[in-house]
């Protein structure tokens, strides 16, 4: 048996590579971190989390909107497909009011005309994805 | 030439066609080549073979190439293989050169695919042959090649191999799958995230959520601006597409085009392998590579060029040994038994009209996506002018029909494209390199395969640089690769500071 | 031949693409049924059996039928979701074959699923040595393991790959006590890699089947990648419901060479082993036996049109229409067959 010799049972294999990435991954984080210190903690210092995570100008509305949405969104679509299975209803009723409501919250101003693109777009782009990749191609949609 | 006159007109019809459906499945976030083909086979049960290969192979390589059409202008990988076209390609896009990018991409993609295709005509047979010299061994130091280039992509160093590390650790949670030759337990995770995680996070919705999801993240964060995209329609009359891009690239066009051939052709390396290494190569070789990363047509080049020399190359084995290069030509597996055709080192010889009708498709097939993307990218350039109230709902959707069909409909696909479209947001706000670490995450798993299976089977260390002289070869090749990436690094710090002491 | 590529070929493509009709109203299904498999792969053996059954289906129900090849965990997960019968699974022996090797994530499927029609037969399970191979035959092969050489056979574990290496070990085990130790597993993945195994030399035996390997079997000797069959586990009466010419240039009687009673394995001293990969259905267990009845029907019709053989067999499957009570007591009996040659090895 020489140094670099080594047997590997196969029922143990699973765990060998993982164990290697893991502790080179604690390793590097330790770099990271020593490596960042002093910056990270001087622009704490002079400007808080804020400072730190560039968060000026945070729209929350915004931004957590659209967490939101996309959370419902896909909570929807399970549900929603789960009533009339393998057809993707799901998917094509949920995705328009989630269309409509995303393109709601992101425009800027609400004019008649942005308002009729939205809705426009808000059916049809739905109604077309599922009938070309559901319908035509038998693509499984939720 | 005999083979030519049993052609009919439906034979060039169904490659367009192949090749229209092609370009619209890579084009949408997360719709793939292999998709692509996988639902278009029934449609061959009613043609004949020549018909039905004509009709596949348009949707093969309009598939590759419309991956480039996403990576470009929204910055999200179309397929996996475009993930380097994101880097020199989007910045593009922002200076208002979408169109232009998106020309010298094609005229790439084609120069890969008619070189590819002549690589297979000419020398599939040796060239077979000689990838079964490649053992666990050697494909492990091709990916681990591949790994090298997290060094010489990241921004900070430190930060992009951690990061890419961080990529290869969560390829690695789930099962250590059966089907790749290991023992099906679980690992790296708890008790009760096994009934979401048992077959790990899959590839594409990880990719989509990251570049698709996370992007939508961060507008929404600072509010979604609105005039960028108007500006950058404005622009772009300032930079005109012509050839003369191309000047002086042929060595990098041919460089390119022979790695994606060749990675291609080893099976179980993976597509995507290919264009990070041609992307790679570039940056060591060129003369000047300071500007990749920030839209340099050179980079582009590498990566598509790489990325559709892989259709040829993946024919390859499958044309000379039975055995597919990739999971789209797994797919033409079925194809060829259900016409009662059996593919395997004997296939040439036994059917040397449907082998020349082959190539002369692919070939077809080629040109084909040239003249449809020339006179389609006008009109798909404009993308970037759809204000984004419009654009970001219907990428969110387009992105959920991805994920979820990727692996023909499993709910948890799109639940990862949620997790790491938050992780993507979260890496942004920390410093997580992005690119490195989805290259980690691609290879991963596969170097995790066979690194684990050399030392199985050889149970011995030093293997990786005695077994062969390929090995040696690639041990070079790592080695220069990791010098190149540090003396690049040492020049641009060493550039920032000078840049420093003169403005001060 | 080429006739009968063309009829069928038009049959499936007119029930194909753009069915829309509803099913009719009699009928116990609502909506569109998903057909689960348990492979990931599209170019598979079980996704086309599964496609070629899906086709036939779509057209005798009239309704949309889809193959999705989510892959073994996620089809059981899929079928327990669903016991309305929108979604069934279509399988092969690995899915108990998984849970008697142990394998993480397959449950007993008599217990907590059903068991229906089985469909068709895979015949092409086989084992193979290197051309220049000192071993010609596989008595070749058990006498040198008897003798004390160990021998390396590359298979996937845990599934039908590993069903012929086990019960080969149990032959020896019973004919040669104490020597089976010498035949060693190489535990590998796909075909390629198992092919790869032996062009390194890191196995002596692989298994594969005769439509991936059979033109490595035509290779002249000095070709690094020629290979040998010396086994074949299916049954004789399986292989010669094949059609007459084989596979490739390798004829049904070639084929029937490497079967027994030409190549045994004995399975407990008198009987001989066997392995037929066999496909069927799998449904939720809290599935209406309605639904099982009105499925066993429909197969039965198609099955009894006849054109359903000649597709299997066009693609080198052998059709083999089982209804669900027959079919899952002829499982439950292979299942326990093959336990107990899994259990005298261990």
């Amino acid at each position: 048996m020489s140094f670099f010799d080594i047997t590997i049972p196969f029922d143990q294999s699973h765990l060998f590579f993982p164990r290697i990435i893991t502790w080179l991954l604690c390793g590097l984080f330790v770099l990271v971190v020593i490596q960042n210190a002093r910056p990270i903690i001087s622009k704490y210092r002079s400007g808080g989390m804020t400072e730190l995570l560039d968060l000026e100008g945070f729209h929350k509305f915004k931004f957590f909107g659209t967490v939101a949405l996309v959370v419902v969104y896909f909570i929807m679509m399970d549900v929603v497909g789960g009533w009339f299975p393998n057809m993707g209803f799901g998917f094509l009723f949920v995705s328009m009011p989630f269309i409509c409501l995303m393109g709601l919250m992101y425009v800027h101003e609400i004019t008649r005309r942005t308002l009729t693109t939205i809705v426009i777009v808000s059916l049809a782009s739905p109604l077309l994805a599922w009938f070309v990749l559901a319908r035509l191609f038998h693509i499984t949609l939720p | 030439m005999e083979f030519l006159s049993a052609l009919s007109p439906l034979f060039f019809l169904l490659i367009v066609f192949g090749v229209l459906v092609g370009i619209i499945f890579g084009s949408i976030p997360g719709m793939t080549a292999t998709m692509a083909v996988a639902v278009c086979l029934p449609l061959t049960y009613a043609l004949d073979l020549t018909n039905g290969l004509a009709l596949l192979l348009g949707l093969y390589v309009g598939g590759i190439t419309g991956g480039l059409v996403p990576a470009v202008l929204l910055k999200i990988p179309g397929t996996p293989s475009s993930i380097t076209t994101t880097f020199d390609g989007y910045p593009m896009a922002q200076r208002g050169e979408g169109e232009r990018a998106l020309k010298i991409g094609i005229v790439a993609s084609l120069f890969g695919g008619v070189f590819s295709a002549i690589i297979l005509f000419l020398f599939a047979p040796i060239l077979s042959d000689f990838a079964i010299k490649f053992s666990y061994i050697e494909k492990f130091l091709i990916i681990f090649l591949a790994l090298t280039v997290i060094a010489s992509l990241s921004g900070n160093m430190l930060m992009g191999i951690f990061s890419g590390v961080l990529g290869v650790w969560l390829s690695l949670i789930g099962t250590y799958s059966i089907t790749d030759g290991g023992n099906g337990e679980l690992r790296l995770m708890f008790d009760f995230m096994v009934p979401y995680l048992e077959s790990g996070f899959s590839l594409l919705p990880v990719l989509i959520g990251l570049f698709g999801l996370g992007t939508v993240f961060i507008e929404a964060e600072q509010g979604v601006k609105k005039e960028v995209s108007s500006q950058s329609l404005r622009m772009s009359d300032q930079v005109r597409f012509s050839m003369s891009v191309f000047r002086g690239k042929l060595v990098n066009l041919l460089r390119s085009s022979s790695i994606g051939t060749f990675v291609g052709m080893l099976p179980g390396i993976g597509g995507s392998a290919a264009s990070v290494l041609a992307y790679t190569q570039e940056k060591n070789f060129s003369r000047d590579p300071s500007q990749m990363g920030k839209g340099a047509p050179q980079g582009l080049v590498a990566s598509e060029s790489a990325n559709n020399s892989l259709t040829g190359g993946a024919l390859i084995p499958l044309l000379s040994l039975g055995i597919p290069g990739d999971s789209t030509t797994a797919i033409l597996i079925g194809a060829f038994t259900l016409q009662g055709i059996q593919v395997g080192p004997l296939f040439i010889g036994d059917n040397l009209d449907t082998w020349y009708t082959m190539v002369f498709a692919l070939l077809v097939a080629n040109f084909v996506m040239f003249a449809i993307m020339f006179f389609a990218i006008k009109h798909i350039a404009k993308v970037v002018a759809v204000p984004k109230y419009i654009l970001y709902p219907v990428i969110i959707m387009m992105c959920v029909v991805g994920a979820y069909a990727i692996n023909y409909g499993i709910m948890f696909d799109v639940w990862t494209l949620f997790i790491f479209g938050v992780f993507g947001y979260v890496a942004h706000k920390v410093g997580i390199e992005i690119p490195p670490l989805i290259i980690g995450f691609i290879l991963g798993s596969s170097a995790e395969i066979y690194f684990v299976k050399s030392l199985e089977s050889y149970g011995n260390f030093m293997i990786f640089f005695t077994k062969s002289p390929i090995a040696v070869f690639l041990w070079v090749l790592i080695f220069m690769s990791i010098a190149f990436s540090i003396y690049l690094n040492i020049k641009s710090r060493r550039k920032r500071s000078d840049e420093v002491e003169t403005q001060t | 031949m080429k006739k009968t590529i063309l009829a069928l070929s038009v049959a499936i493509a007119g029930t194909g693409a753009f069915n829309t009709a509803m099913a009719e109203e009699e009928a116990p299904i609502d909506g569109n049924l998903r057909i689960v498999i348990g492979s990931t792969s599209t170019g598979g053996d079980t996704y086309q059996n599964s496609e070629i059954v899906a086709q036939q289906l779509s057209d005798k129900l009239d309704m949309n039928v889809k193959v999705d090849a989510v892959g073994a965990t996620e089809a059981f997960k899929a079928l327990e979701r669903s016991p309305d019968g929108n979604t069934m699974m279509i399988f092969h022996d690995m899915a108990y074959l998984g849970h008697l090797y142990g394998v993480r994530g397959y449950e007993n499927v008599f217990e907590e699923f059903n068991v229906g029609p089985s469909i068709a037969i895979n015949p092409g399970n086989a084992y193979l040595v290197a051309k220049d191979s000192p071993y010609e035959t596989l008595d070749d092969i058990k006498e040198a393991v008897a003798d004390g050489e160990r021998v390396r056979v590359s298979i996937q574990p845990g599934g039908v790959s590993e069903i012929g290496f086990s019960a080969l070990k149990n032959a020896i085990r019973i004919e040669h006590p104490g020597a089976e130790e010498n035949l060693v597993a190489v535990n590998s993945g796909s075909q390629s890699d198992k092919n790869q195994q032996m062009f390194d030399g890191l196995a002596d035996v692989i298994n594969g089947s005769v439509q991936a390997n059979e033109q490595f079997t035509r290779l002249p000797e000095d070709d690094q990648k020629a290979m040998r069959f010396v086994w074949l586990t299916a049954r004789q009466d399986t292989i010669e419901q094949t059609l007459e010419e084989g596979m490739g240039e390798t004829t049904r009687e070639e084929l029937l060479e490497f079967t027994e009673p030409n190549v045994t394995v004995t399975q407990d001293g008198e009987k001989n082993f066997t392995f037929d990969k066999e496909f069927f259905f799998i449904y939720n267990e809290d599935m209406d036996q309605e639904i099982v009845d009105y499925m066993d029907e429909a197969l039965a019709e198609i099955y009894d049109e006849g054109e359903i053989q000649k597709t299997q067999k066009q693609s080198f499957f052998i059709p083999n229409f089982k209804p669900s009570d027959e079919s899952e007591e002829y499982l439950q009996e292979k299942m326990n067959e093959y336990e107990e040659i899994i259990n005298s090895i261990d």
